[in-house]
């Protein structure tokens, strides 16, 4: 059974590659595609990997010209006598010592992060005392500071011996945990009241459990600060003896943050279960306690855990908000950022990126390939309209407790940005003003924002469609890890994808860091998924006896392409560019790597100015990064609209 | 309370229920006999599946009171009735087993372990669905979910069981097995079915009562019979097989026969059940296997009520032949039985048209 099925696997595979290669125009383009999809995806995660299991040890090399007549003389008199020399040296792993016809060469490779001026220093004295019985023999001697780097395990143990550094790791899923199951409570019970729920509360729930996507990624962060920081709003007000950073702070704002990622997928899952089966469990005598321990929530379950899921990788990754409220609490995104820019110690930033694509790669596989189509599909037949069923009190009470606060907080969350936007210092000086706002730096940063979401909603659809159209319409070889490939940069850390391209685009031929372009490269290549989504969807909606039609009639496989797919998936195009645009606005993670002196983005520059106290500049810098996004939301639903199509 | 004493186990007292401005069920009163299989009938939107949720509480009525078993359970929720439903679609809960489907009612009413799991095994057995309690309901066919929805219903003794189109998701095959088992079941067990669908056959075949609604309202309740060959109205006759109209005017009454003027000729039948005088206008109904067809050349003497037209189209279907014959300005249909012996006209010959004497009519004014 294994057997046939896997020879007919292969049979169908080499069918492919046959067909695949009987058409040079498209292993042209594809070959293009998967070089720039190893390039700027698999190139620096790759290149993450190995700078992990790199060790660096400072080396110190002895050369010595030696005034004798054969090796064996150089040998016995010379580097014997400096190796005994060097026997009391502090610091050495290890010494390779060599002797070259006259000269001499002693290799000292120092431990790990030893000072290599110190192993200098030590070697000279310690050469020095022996200086008379060398000086007859040595004509000239010379000593080179070097690095060795050596493949080892070594910078992963150094990560699980120290607990300043394996902590990060700790925290960071105890973090992801605790964010996964608040998110996960809050959304069932918005999403639940928000399809059941009297009408009072449906909409506004409905509104509530959506408005934070509007919302540049760490904004909750910032306006708890506002709020409940060393001079928030409500510590002063109250003279309250604690603060919220640290841990309390970043659980709210990831809370919040997420709050509609959780909200779709569960509402979408309890959206499709069919209401009959709740009839069904009253029929038989079930409480509606008990339908919805018993029925709706272990039919939802599946959809419930895909979005516990995604929500722990969004934890695990998010970067903006245990930046900012973060108060030094070491977590893994955060800490690789410090470990680059204060210590440069690149090889251990590399391994927390291992620690941080771990579960997501974990997570992306099960979540991509094991729970996709594990949904119950519970509408068979006609579902019924039926009349809508009065949640009891004993269900409503507990659930309202739960989201009346959150909602509050949102709603709280957005006024106060919008007022410290507006006023000279929030419930200090309430008078309005508009100098927030005049900020030349932070003009200046939202024209590079404006520029570089722009450039990289450009590239992103083009190469995500090209992808989508190859995927959907050809037949290739290895589609599935093409897919894969494309979907990577997605997948991975923001943190990941910019160290990687630190350390992969750090020499030529591909010297970038530094550059406007890797900026837009990073954006764009992260955002691939978007298009290929995009066109995926509006491609199976475009019967391909359209194209078949064209070439029927005369036209080549280009032609029929750019004449008719062309200007149907165009406004899939066109949703790419724009959702591209919106993600790039409000990018943090990736970018923070790779900024230049010239190019500060609008959302690094809140972080930056933030982090200085001057809240109201921030705040109105996200006033207009709401708007920004918004108008790109009003667009995309315009698009929808007049299309009529969906994208994602 | 006393039970058992009343041979009426429902009552629909004048029950109305609004949907906005849609009146979906219009002043219905109604009463079902214990032991009984009564059909709601009537085409897609006349109110039937609305008044199974009435009576299974799932919709609340605007007006009205609903009496199970001497009790008004008008205000009862779904899940303080002795009612039991089978949806349309089984709704069968995906997440368990055959047999945790069956047994959900009786753990809900925390049954001991071990008299649930007899009850189960002897459902199964009930329903003809042994050695399946494992399986999930999505590793079933239609009809053997069917069979489970019918034994989750059957788990808690109800005093009535409801059926909301069961068998429509069914091919037709297994739909006409299914309802003959359904019938034998409830003959069986002495069973209660309200029993809803839309297709007039099955509610012919499977019931004993038939309560034809449409817009909202009960246009006939009464026997397969009844309803087949007495139809209350134009619309109870249209709705339940084929059927020819004739408009009749009363000529002359003797006895207990009455002439009438139809427009292909004179008719003498049997006189209507309601009182009428001459020159009423009265509307005829006839079965097109009730009426003979002869041969025009062919001579009748003594015969009455006999109409010439010509055959324009004969279909044969194979157990019947149907023929259209234009009879003056009318289409007429006839079906004949078994016409590999009776022979078959050819389609342009003139034929003779016998009606029977007893003709079911009803007044012009009532349509």
């Amino acid at each position: 059974m294994s057997t046939s099925s896997s020879s007919q696997l292969f049979r169908s595979l080499t069918s492919d590659i046959r067909h695949f290669f009987r058409n040079p125009g498209l292993v042209g383009v594809t070959s293009v595609l998967v070089l720039l999809l190893l390039v700027f995806i698999v190139f620096p995660i790759g290149g993450v990997l190995l700078k992990s299991f790199t060790v660096t040890f400072p080396t110190v090399t002895i050369l010595s010209e030696n005034k004798v007549s054969d090796q064996a003389e150089a040998e016995s008199k010379v580097t014997q006598t400096i190796l005994t020399a060097l026997e009391s040296l502090q610091g050495i792993e290890e010494v390779r010592p060599e002797t070259q016809e006259k000269r001499s060469v002693v290799v000292l490779r120092f431990r790990k992060n030893w000072d290599d001026m110190r192993g200098l220093n030590d070697a000279k004295r310690a050469l020095k005392k022996e200086e008379e019985k060398l000086a007859p023999y040595v004509a000239k001697m010379d000593f080179k500071l070097g690095q060795e780097k050596i493949k080892s395990l070594g910078t992963y143990v150094d990560f699980f011996s120290k607990k300043y550094y394996w902590v990060a790791l700790r925290n960071s899923i105890l973090l992801a945990i605790v964010t996964t199951i608040l998110v996960v409570c809050m959304a069932f019970c918005f999403a639940y009241l928000g399809l059941k729920g009297p009408d009072c509360v449906r909409g506004p729930l409905r509104l509530l459990g959506l408005l934070p996507l509007i919302a540049p990624p760490f904004i909750f962060a910032l306006s708890l600060i506002v709020i409940g920081g060393r001079k928030g709003i409500l510590t002063k007000a109250l003279m309250l003896p604690f603060h919220i950073y640290g841990w309390p702070g970043v659980i709210i704002a990831q809370g919040i943050t997420f709050l509609p990622l959780g909200y779709l997928m569960i509402e979408n899952v309890l959206r499709s279960l069919n209401p009959n089966l709740d009839d069904a469990a009253s029929d038989m005598g079930a409480s509606d306690i008990q339908i919805l321990f018993k029925i709706t929530i272990p039919l939802a379950a599946p959809g419930i855990l895909k979005a516990a899921l995604l929500v722990f990788i969004m934890s695990i990754a998010d970067f903006g908000n245990p930046m900012l409220i973060g108060a030094g609490v070491p977590f893994l995104a955060t800490k690789a950022y410090f470990l680059w820019i204060s210590e440069a110690n690149l090889e251990m930033a590399a391994v927390f990126c291992v620690f941080l694509v771990i579960p997501s790669m974990i997570i992306f596989i099960v979540h991509e390939y094991i729970l996709k189509g594990k949904m119950y599909t519970t509408i068979g037949g006609k579902p019924q309209q039926t009349e809508k069923r009065k949640i009891p009190l004993k269900i409503f009470g507990p659930m309202m407790t739960i989201a009346t606060p959150v909602s509050l907080m949102i709603v709280v969350c957005f006024g106060v940005i919008f007022l410290g936007a507006f006023t000279k210092i929030l419930m200090i000086d309430n008078s309005f003003t508009l100098e927030h706002f005049e900020s030349t730096n932070g003009i200046r940063s939202l024209m590079s924002s404006l520029k570089f979401a722009f450039s990289a909603a450009l590239i992103a659809p083009v190469i995500g469609i090209s992808l989508s159209y190859i995927l959907v319409r050809k037949r290739i070889p290895f589609k599935r890890v093409l897919e894969f490939l494309a979907l990577l940069g997605f997948a991975v850390p923001g943190t990941v994808m910019g160290i990687g391209y630190i350390i992969s685009f750090n020499a030529p031929p591909l010297k970038l860091t530094g550059t406007f372009a890797i900026m837009v490269i990073n954006e764009a290549f992260r955002n691939l998924s978007v298009g290929l989504e995009a066109g995926v969807s509006k491609l199976q909606q475009i019967d391909v006896a359209i194209e078949e039609a064209a070439v029927d009639m005369g036209a080549s496989a280009l032609q029929a392409f750019f004449k008719i797919v062309l200007p149907l998936i165009s406004s899939a195009f066109v949703a790419g560019f724009i959702y591209t645009f919106m993600v790039g606005m409000i990018a943090v993670s990736a970018v923070i790597f790779l900024i230049s002196p010239g190019n500060y983005l609008a959302s690094l520059y809140i972080l930056n100015v933030a982090e200085e106290g001057f809240l109201g500049m921030a705040c109105a810098i996200s006033v207009m990064l709401i708007l920004v996004v918004l108008a790109c939301l009003g667009s995309l639903r315009l698009l929808q609209k007049y299309t009529k199509s969906t994208f994602f | 309370m006393a039970t058992g004493i009343n041979s009426m186990i429902l009552e629909l007292r004048s029950i109305t229920k609004r949907f906005g401005d849609l009146i979906a069920v219009n002043d219905v009163s109604f009463s079902a006999e214990r032991g009984k299989l009564i059909t709601f009938v009537g085409p897609s939107g006349c109110g039937k599946t609305t008044l199974l949720r009435v009576v299974s509480g799932f919709a609340e009525p605007d007006h009205g009171e609903v009496i199970l078993d001497d009790q008004n359970v008008t205000r009862k929720s779904p899940n303080a009735r002795d009612t039991a439903m089978v949806f349309q679609n089984y709704a069968l809960f995906p997440h368990m087993t055959v047999g945790q489907n069956i047994a959900f009612g009786m753990r809900i009413r925390k049954r001991p372990k071990g008299e649930i799991d007899k009850e189960v095994h002897r459902l199964l057995a009930l329903v003809k669905m042994e050695g399946l309690g494992e399986r999930k309901p999505h590793e079933l066919s239609g009809g053997q979910q069917q069979r489970v929805a019918l034994a989750r219903a059957l788990s808690l003794n109800p005093k009535i069981l409801l059926l909301d189109e069961p068998l429509s998701n069914l091919d037709a095959n297994l739909r006409v097995t299914m309802r003959e088992e359904l019938r034998r079941l409830q003959r069986r067990l002495g069973l209660t079915i309200i029993f809803v669908t839309h297709d007039q056959e099955e509610a012919m075949s499977i019931s004993d009562l038939l309560v034809v609604m449409d817009q909202g309202i009960v246009k006939q309740v009464g026997s397969p019979t009844e309803i087949y060959e007495k139809p209350a109205d134009e619309f109870v006759a249209n709705f339940v097989g084929h059927i020819n109209f004739f408009p009749g005017e009363v000529m002359a009454l003797s006895g207990d026969e009455m002439d009438l003027q139809i427009p292909q000729g004179k008719l003498r039948v049997k006189k209507s059940i309601f009182l009428v005088k001459v020159g009423d206008k009265v509307k005829l109904v006839v079965r097109p296997e009730s009426v003979n067809l002869v041969d025009a050349k062919e001579e009748l003497t003594g015969t009455e009520n006999v109409i010439e037209g010509s055959i324009e189209v004969a279909m044969y279907i194979g157990s019947i032949i149907r023929y259209t014959i234009r009879v003056g300005d009318q289409i007429v249909y006839v079906d004949r039985a078994d016409p590999q012996y009776s022979g078959i006209f050819r389609e342009g010959s003139r034929v003779k048209l016998i009606l029977k004497k007893e003709i079911h009519m009803f007044k012009a004014s009532s349509l």
